[in-house]
């Protein structure tokens, strides 16, 4: 039987549940992306036109938008968890979980830059 | 140093369990090396859009299409294996005894490779036709 206890509300538990919750709406997200572009479209169908077609529509936009925000975020703070099981001092921890969110910020605004622009035609 | 030494040092709790955490993080960290590189890809084509197709060449060798086929794998157990956990901690917190675990740890890794072959046998076909088989 499973002991039940009362759990400390702190970032780290913020951070449990958001990978929890995160995880399950990525499953829909991250697969529907997969099957779409990697299975049934494949790699050599891929190209700037397709892109431009796919984002023309605004619905595939926010879809990317969602996923980008959501995997970078499950993913990063994945990698923070396991760059944290090998640091043991507070003030290194500090400045894991500082890179790990400037990391995030930077590759999301990049990503948002991009699909805001959309494509430009060389 | 012994083998025997030598797996001793890699193995905590060792067994199903172990394995499942091991290939989670694992495949967890491939995703995500692939994704930041995605991302960087993808943005080119607002930023360099003369540099979009030399990405997609990349990904479209042979290496980067097998690679390709372990990627999905990855992307299906990280998800499969992940649902479990967020499953059996959010709402089956009552569910969480020893034995449980070890049949669902195994129920996943079936799962998933059930879920990975068709994926696996249509990309698999596009890499014999790239290679003329």
């Amino acid at each position: 039987m499973a002991r039940i206890i009362n759990l400390p509300k702190n970032g780290e538990m913020i951070a449990w549940r958001w990978m929890r919750y995160s995880g399950l709406l990525l499953i829909p997200l991250a697969w529907g992306h997969v099957l779409i572009q990697d299975v049934l479209v494949g790699v050599d169908n891929i190209d700037l036109n397709y892109v431009s077609m796919r984002w023309a529509f605004v619905g595939w936009r926010i879809y990317d938008l969602f996923l980008l925000v959501f995997a970078l975020a499950h993913g990063i703070n994945g990698l923070r968890q396991v760059v944290l099981d090998f640091v043991p001092k507070k003030k290194n921890i500090r400045l894991v979980n500082q890179a790990a969110f400037v990391y995030w910020l930077v590759m999301v605004l990049f990503g948002i830059a991009a699909l805001l622009g959309g494509v430009r035609k060389p | 140093m012994s083998v025997r030494a030598m797996t001793n040092l890699i193995t905590y709790r060792g067994g199903v369990g172990q394995l499942s955490f091991v290939l989670h993080r694992l495949t967890g960290l491939g995703i995500l090396l692939f994704l930041v590189i995605h991302v960087v890809d993808t943005s080119t084509v607002f930023f360099f859009p003369s540099l979009y197709a030399d990405a997609i060449a990349i990904y479209r060798s042979v290496p980067f299409m097998i690679g390709e086929i372990f990627l999905v794998f990855s992307v299906i157990y990280h998800g499969v294996n992940g649902a479990r956990i967020a499953i059996f901690d959010l709402y089956l917190v009552r569910n969480l005894e020893i034995m449980t675990q070890r049949n669902s740890a195994k129920w996943t890794l079936a799962i998933s490779i059930l879920l990975w072959l068709p994926a696996a046998v249509i990309m698999g076909r596009n890499v014999f036709e790239k290679l003329g088989i």
